[in-house]
Formats: structure tokens, sequence, C-alpha cells
């Protein structure tokens, strides 16, 4: 019988798939004329009514017919649309081996930048797709990774359905779908994704940071678009190592600072306080004098930076004196803010707080099989009695610790009129406004004294003739060693286009680390027309 | 004048068995198509026929022959749609059973002869309890002795059975068990026909309450749960259960019935749930399949990647990878068609199953006579637990239950008892009002 085998060898290798197609079409046919038949010769003798009863057997048919069609969709929504479901597609690219399974070859959506830069694309080598990011560890936490043995993050997680191709969107991509169903294509290919990220100004970003660890937030305030997202330290997604996971390294490569981290924000609050002072209609002035502040004698004063300073140096700093709001604001007084938020009160100050939003998580990217949320910050509850608590947080210390994303985004309201809309990293998500944080007036009031920070306060070290800037400094005393540096604001003061926020763990003052890399970020946007 | 009209009988049968004959000879082309592509596979992939394989295939074609020949010349008036049906999944049963190479070729053995003479079995069996012959099982005193003898397998099998997978399996992990869908199914249709006034009428009832019958039937049936608990054979319970809450409410159109049946079954499966760790873990699986991927939901998860690599034509018959699916020939067998013959495979198998389905239907329905309606209905039921519990399973829209997919799962005793019930029916199917054949024996029991 073996001279089969030589017999029909001949054959030729390209004859055995046309062969097996038809085998099998012949098979099908077969089967559907006989069921065809089946069917034809049961309707032609019809039920029969029960002599005794009137219930019609035709209801069981029914119900029959139901339970069998609802397993055919069920068994449809895994065999013919089992890429809407991410969890079933990673668990047969890594414990499926049958080798012509179409999960091991799915052309995964790339991911792209709003001007089509490629930060992520799959590509098959020896039948296997891998998932390549050419960009590497400046978009390890947008990005994310997919990687079949250490699951998905980041946009990979939130978009995983649509970039598998088990999210069809339109009728075109319905099509492209019945299309690879019916020719049984071994390639499905996924949905491309568009984030609002610059590649540019993020690579740029990460290279300032990259030897730091710290953070850096973009957002158009109009729009709520994420032009960066930075967190270092960072780490290679085309790389993934167990080691990595171990969780040993101390420096958390995987927390994305930018949207999680939470941190003393220190005289950055001040915008808050400003705020609150200006829609109390506040026009007076406190004392700001080198003796510093303190609710109590039993507790130590609060005093300026400058103070400090002199200390260190040896000297002897006069004070401010009795200044007025706009003055404290540019010089960033902690005595004038600290006796400010003692004297509004603490109803007022977490009323203020409430309507900024704080202590609440705001997607920026979400669909039906994972979200990606920001933190705003946490603010908890004080004891009415505590001014001193009162008086430490007015300064952007004691219990109240926000994220970077949170400054720039009630930055960003303020750029924009008081509205505060959504940031988003999907280019195609729809625009929403989270609401009015302030009236548009208060809005430009706040706006005017930022400008002032830059052109004669504590950032005036980033003035500069060309880029009118506008923004706020802030050195975060922490217990972990030397100050949070930090610096949010916008620009073009007059016309904002861009909002970043820059935080620096234990970078020092403000006016001196985090500011002049803003700086450097808004001069690299208006380079590549980010400010237009 | 009988023998006069010897032959015209013979020839008349002939002709009214035409249907089946040629739908018969289209079952036998299907089946070829099927053998000849996985031959043309395995000649691919260099290995041998052997004379062996040819056999399975000519075993197929002896059994379909001899089935209309046993027809033909018993002068079989019963139905034609059952027989090209059951054949058709046999022939289904046959090919993907021979390709997931469960027959022994090498030689004639008995895994090969299973199918053609358990099916040229049921022809015969058919010819044995027809007309109205089955009525003799159901009469006199026989319903006890069905009852009586269900619940001697299960605790013989209690007593000298051997555990395997959370189950009691005889030696050689056969499954005697399985006889209990049919006497089960007799002691249930003949005693529910007999007493269906009284069961019908909660009144008449209560008057009944102490009868013998009464306390002997639900003992009986309380004595048979208690045994498939104690043989944790959720499966068999839930065929058994639903079986014979249908078989009630078709019996005496008492709705109560179903009401009283979803209470207890409700407090039956907390109890089940209470007692096997194993029925917890399958419901947890079935929640959530992916909390525990590489464990209980490994073999769920197989079949449905073979699923998905079928996609919606399948790989090709014998060109898939089933072996990758845990206990793909016996209870994942449905995914092996759909990882093989891909969505329109599956879709034409569960047509196929709804016709022959709706086709018992209708003979019930056709039938006059309440024990052979009651029991078409029991089997029916039985059949279709078995189709609906095993698919819904393995896709899973249900937790499994580990039932075989009747006709084409492995498993001889499974087999035989299916293709026992399907002669029980052809020769129900016979027996519809105009042409009844009532012999002096059953005659005389009408008159009891």
């Amino acid at each position: 019988m073996t001279s089969i085998g030589s017999f029909v060898g001949p054959l030729g290798a390209n004859l055995w798939p046309l062969l097996t197609v038809s085998l099998q079409a012949g098979f099908l046919l077969v089967t559907v004329f006989i069921v065809k038949s089946l069917f034809t010769l049961s309707s032609a003798i019809p039920f029969r009514q029960s002599t005794r009863s009137k219930r019609s057997p035709q209801v069981a048919v029914w119900l029959l017919m139901i339970v069998f069609g609802g397993i055919l969709i069920h068994q449809a929504s895994w065999q013919l649309f089992g890429a809407s479901r991410p969890k079933f597609i990673a668990f047969m690219q890594l414990h499926d081996r049958r080798l012509y399974n179409p999960a091991h070859r799915i052309q995964r959506g790339r991911i792209l930048d709003h001007h089509g830069a490629v930060l992520a694309y799959s590509d098959e080598r020896l039948g296997h797709v891998f998932r390549i990011y050419p960009m590497g560890e400046a978009f390890a936490h947008v990005v994310g990774y997919n990687h079949p043995w250490y699951g998905s993050t980041g946009m990979e997680a939130v978009a995983t359905a649509p970039l598998n191709g088990g999210a069809p969107a339109d009728l075109f991509e319905w099509g492209q779908r019945g299309r690879e169903l019916l020719t049984g294509d071994k390639r499905p290919s996924g949905r491309d994704l568009t984030l609002t990220l610059d590649a540019g100004l993020q690579r740029e970003a990460f290279r300032l940071l990259q030897h730091e660890r710290g953070a850096v937030i973009a957002i158009e305030p109009t729009h709520g678009a994420i032009r960066a997202l930075v967190s270092t330290p960072s780490f290679d997604p085309n790389r993934l190592e167990p080691a990595l996971f171990a969780g040993r390294d101390t420096t958390t490569p995987f927390l994305n600072r930018a949207t999680q981290g939470l941190y003393p924000p220190g005289s950055v609050y001040k915008i808050v306080l400003a705020l609150l002072a200006i829609e109390n209609g506040f026009v007076g002035s406190f004392e700001s004098n080198s003796n510093g502040f303190t609710t109590s004698p039993r507790y130590r004063a609060i005093r300026d930076y400058e103070y400090y300073l002199a200390q260190n140096r040896g000297g002897t700093w006069a004070g401010h004196g009795r200044i007025d709001l706009a003055t404290a604001f540019s010089r960033s007084s902690n005595v004038f803010f600290a006796q400010l938020g003692v004297s509004l009160g603490h109803e007022s100050f977490y009323r203020i707080n409430e309507r900024l939003l704080i202590n609440q998580q705001i997607p920026i990217a979400e669909s039906p099989y994972g979200s990606w949320s920001m933190r705003t910050g946490s603010l908890p509850p004080l004891n009415p009695s505590d001014r001193y608590g009162l008086a430490q947080m007015s300064i952007g210390q004691g219990q109240v610790l926000v994220t970077p994303a949170y400054l720039a985004l009630i930055t960003a309201a303020i750029a924009n009129g008081g509205l505060a809309v959504r940031p988003r990293l999907v280019e195609n998500d729809t625009i929403e406004v989270l609401g009015p944080l302030t009236s548009p007036d208060h809005a430009m009031r706040l706006s005017h004294l930022l400008r002032r920070v830059v052109t004669e306060g504590t950032a005036r070290g980033i003035a500069r003739d060309h880029l009118p800037i506008a923004g706020k400094t802030g050195t975060a005393e922490n217990a972990g060693g030397a100050a949070h540096s930090w610096f949010v604001g916008f620009a073009p003061a007059h016309r904002p286009r861009l909002v970043i926020a820059v935080l620096i763990e234990h970078g020092g003052a403000g006016s001196r680390v985090a500011a002049p890399l803003a700086l450097r970020l808004f001069e690299h946007a208006a380079a590549h027309g980010l400010l237009e | 004048m009988r023998s006069g009209r010897h032959r015209d009988g013979f020839i008349a049968s002939w002709i009214l068995r035409t249907e089946e004959r040629n739908l018969l000879g289209w079952c036998l082309l299907g089946i070829g198509f099927g053998f000849l592509m996985i031959w043309s596979t395995m000649i691919q992939r260099g290995i041998p026929l052997g004379i062996g394989d040819l056999l399975v295939f000519g075993g197929y074609a002896v059994a379909l022959i001899s089935i209309h020949l046993i027809f033909v010349l018993g002068r079989f008036q019963g139905d034609q749609i059952l027989v090209i049906a059951v054949n058709f999944l046999c022939g289904i049963g046959m090919l993907v059973q021979y390709r997931l190479g469960s027959f022994d070729t090498q030689g004639i053995s008995r895994p090969l002869l299973l199918y053609p003479l358990s099916l040229i079995c049921m022809a015969l069996l058919t010819l044995m309890v027809r007309q109205g012959r089955y009525q003799l099982l159901m009469s006199g005193m026989w319903p006890w002795f069905w009852g009586l003898f269900s619940i001697m397998v299960l605790v013989l099998l209690l007593l000298f059975g051997q555990r395997f997978r959370g189950g009691v399996y005889a030696i050689g992990l056969m499954t005697p068990s399985e006889v209990l869908k049919f006497t089960c199914g007799l002691f249930t249709a003949s005693l529910i026909a007999r007493y269906a006034k009284t069961l019908g009428d909660w009144r008449l009832l209560k008057t009944h309450l102490f009868s013998p019958w009464l306390i002997g039937f639900i003992g009986i049936w309380c004595l048979l749960v208690l045994l498939l608990i104690m043989l944790s054979d959720v499966g068999l319970l839930l065929i058994l259960g639903l079986s014979l809450v249908i078989t009630l409410y078709v019996g005496t159109w008492h709705l109560g019935y179903v009401l009283i049946a979803v209470i207890s079954s409700g407090a039956l499966l907390t109890l089940i749930l209470s007692l096997f760790p194993h029925a917890v873990r399958r419901i947890d699986s079935w929640l959530d399949p992916f909390r525990d991927p590489t464990g209980g939901s490994w073999q769920v998860l197989q079949g449905l990647s073979g699923l998905y690599s079928g996609g919606l034509w399948g790989e090709g018959f014998g060109l898939g990878a089933p072996h990758f699916t845990p206990i793909a020939s016996s209870d994942f067998v449905y995914t092996v068609i759909g990882e093989e013959l891909g969505f329109a495979g599956t879709l034409l198998l569960l047509a196929i199953y709804a016709l022959l389905l709706n086709r018992i239907l209708q003979i019930a329905s056709r039938t006059t006579s309440d024990p052979g309606r009651l029991l078409v209905v029991a089997l029916f039921s039985t059949l279709t637990t078995q189709v609906v519990l095993n698919v819904a399973g393995v896709t899973g829209l249900i937790p499994l239950t580990g039932l075989p997919l009747p006709f084409i799962s492995l498993g001889g005793s499974s087999l035989i008892v299916t293709l026992g019930l399907m002669a029980f029916i052809l020769a129900i199917s016979e027996d519809n009002g105009a042409r009844r054949h009532v012999t002096k024996k059953t005659k005389r029991l009408h008159k009891k």
C-alpha cells in the first residue's frame, strides 16, 4: 500500500492545497445538500396537534432554535471575533502551540505620534510577531508594552483590542474583518492608533531628564492634547527582563511619575491660594519679615526662602516688608501666603480645592478594555482648629500632595480662561470639558500674576524677549532629602498654546533647575511650531 | 391474500424508502470526501495508507447498505429522516475518531467494528421492538424492573468502580451508567403514562399520597439522585433530572412540576457545590477563564484556541493540531470539528442535530399511544440535554459538565446506548395512528 504515496507523489507540492480545498468544499457542499433535503422532507410532514392538548410542539422547536442560535453566537464571539478578547489573544500567543494559529501572526496596529512618527510596530520573524518600540525608553510609560509573558501596560493595554483588530469602528473596517474571515487570512491586521504626543518634544524632554528622577507633562490647554508625558527613570520596552519586575529597583522605573506620582507641591501650590484670594476680592497686604509667621509659639515659624539663603551665607535678611498679593506671588513669599491661607479660612480652602478636582482620578485614555487615569492629588481632611496645618498647606507643604499632571491641568485651565479640558492621549478622542474651574476674569488676573513671576519674580532667569512665558516655580521640602524642584507654566503668555509642568525629585531650587528645563522645552516647542 | 401481496410489499417498501436510499447515498459521498481529505493529508505527511484505513470507510458503507436493506426487507414503514440524520452523524463521528487515531487500523479491531456493528444492531433492534412491541417493556411490572435495574447498576458501580478524573468508571474506563439514559427513560415514561390522570390533578394526587406506586416512584428517584451524587456524576444527574421534568410536564401539562423542579434543582445545586470541590472549580473557571488559564481553564481555553485557529472555514480536515486540546476525542470533539472544518462545519453539524431533534418532536406529536409518546419525549430530552450541555460547555457558554456529544464522542457504551434509544424512537415512529400494527399480545394488554 505504500505505493499509493509514491504514486500520488508526482502530483506536486503546489497541488496539495488545491486538492484539500476542493475536497473540503465537496464535503461542505454535500453536507449542505443533506441538510437542505432533510429540511424539505421534515416540512413536508407537518406537526400534528396532540389529540388531548392544544399545546404545540412548535414551541419546543423554537426554544431549541434559540438555544442553538445562542450557542453559535457565543461560539462566534470566540472563533470569529476572538480578537475582541485581549486576554484570549494573549493566552493563545503565550500558550497555544498550533503554529497556524492567526494569533501568532496578528499584524497589530502601529502606535503613532500626531505627525505620524512610529512609536510602536509589529514585525514578524520566524513565524512569530514581535513588538518593536523604535524610540524605546523615552515613550515607555505612555506607549507601554505588549508582551506575551509580562502582559501589557500604557496605551498598548488601553487600546489593545482595536490594535489587534478586535474593535472595528466603521464600515470599512468591518469589511476588512469580513474579508479576512472569508479568505481565512492567517495574518489579520489591526488598526493603527494615533496619539496626541509630539515625538520631538517628548524625546527632548526625556533627553533633558534622563539622568534625574522626575517627570514632564506638556498639555495643549484649549483641546487637552497631551504633547509630552515623560517619567524618569525609565525602562526599555524592547528589553523586558524578569529582573525588572522583581521590584528590587528602588528607583521604581515602572512608576509613571507624571500621572501617578504624588509629591508635595511647595510654592507652585500658591497658584491655588492666589486664585482663592482673587476670587475673594482680596486687596490687602501682609507683613512679611524675617521673623516669619506662626499660629502659635509652640510651632516653628514659617519663613521665606531668602531668610534661609541669608542664614546659610552667614548674613541676615531684612524681610520683604508689607507686600501685596502680586509682589508676594512673584517673590513666592511663604510668610505672606501662610497668613493669607489662615485668614481666608478652612472652609474656603477646602471648597476651592474640591472645585479644582483634588482627590480624583481623571481618565486620560479610555476604552471598554481598560482605562488609564491620572491622579490629581491627595488632600486629607484637616481639623478646623488646626490653623498651623492650614498655614503649612497654604504654602504647599504639610499633608497636601499632587501629581505633575494635576498642576499642568489646573494651569491649563487658567491659561484657557478658567475652563478645564480633559487631558487626552488619543488623537481622535472627543474633546471633553471638565468644567469651569474659575471665571474668565479671575483666570485672566491670575495669568497676569503668573507672567509677573517670569518678568520680575523668582523665574526671571528664564525671561526671554522672543518667548513670553508665564509660570510659577516651586521648591518643595520633603522628608527624603533635598527639595523637589518644580516649575509649571505656559507660553506664549498672552495667547497660551502649551502648558508644561516639570518636576525633578530632590532637584533643589525650582528657579535654578526646573524652570530652565521648562525654558528649553518651550524653546524646542517654539522652534517646531507647537506654539503657533 | 397475505402471500399474494408479498412481492408488492417488497416493491412498495422499496419505493417507500426511496428518499432514505438517495440520501444515504449522499451521506456516503459526503463522508467519502471526508475520508479522502484525511487520506490525502496522510499521504502528504508520508504516512503509508494500509488496508485497515480503507476498511474504516468500507465498514461505514456496509453499515449504510445493510441498514437500508434490513428496513426494506422488514417492510419497515417508520421514519426515514431519522435514519439519514443518525447515519450521517455517525459518519462524522467515525471520521473524527479515525482522524484522531482512535481506531487501530492494523487489522480488524473492536473500535473499528464499533460503529458499523452498532448501526446494524440499531436497525435490527428497531425491527424487534416495532409494531407496539416496545410497549411490552412498559407494561405490567416492567417499569419497576427498569427502576430497580438502574439502581442496581449504580450500586455495583459504586462498589466495584474505579475513580478517575473525579468520576467513577468500571474496568477499562467503561461507563455502564450510560445504560441509565435508557432504563430510566423506560421507567419514568411508562409510570407517568400509566398514572397521568392522577399526576395531572393535585386533588386526586392528594388521595393517592400513600399509594405504593407513588411512594415507589419517588423512592426510586430519590435513591437514584443519591447514588448519582455519591458517584459524583453530575452530568448524568442533569440528563436524567431534565428528562424526568420534561416527561412529567408533557405527560400532565401541569406547570407545577416545572416549578417544583426549578426549586429542587436550586437546592440540589447548592448541595452539589458544597459537596464537590471540582464542581466549584468548574464554575470558577467558567466565570473567569483567565484567572487560572494554565490550570482549571486550560482545557476550555485550548479548545477555544483550536476554534479560533479554525476560523470560518477551518484548517482543513486532517490538517489541524487537535492533539493540543486535552481529551479531544471525547468531551472536546466539537472543538476539533470547529478547528478543522471551521465555524461553517459546526454550523452544519448543529443544523443536522437540530433537524434530528425537530424530527423526534414531530414523531412525538404524531404518536397517539401515551406510553410511546412519553418515551419519545423522555429520550428526546436525554439527547437534547447531552448535545446542548456538551456544545455550550466546550464553547464556554456554561460550565463544563463532562458529557459526551451523542454519536460523535469516543465511547462505546455511549454510542451503543444512544443508538439503542434511536431504535426505540424509530420503532415508535412507525406506530402513528393510521398504520397501527397491534399484535395479539399487546391487544390483550390493552384490554386489561
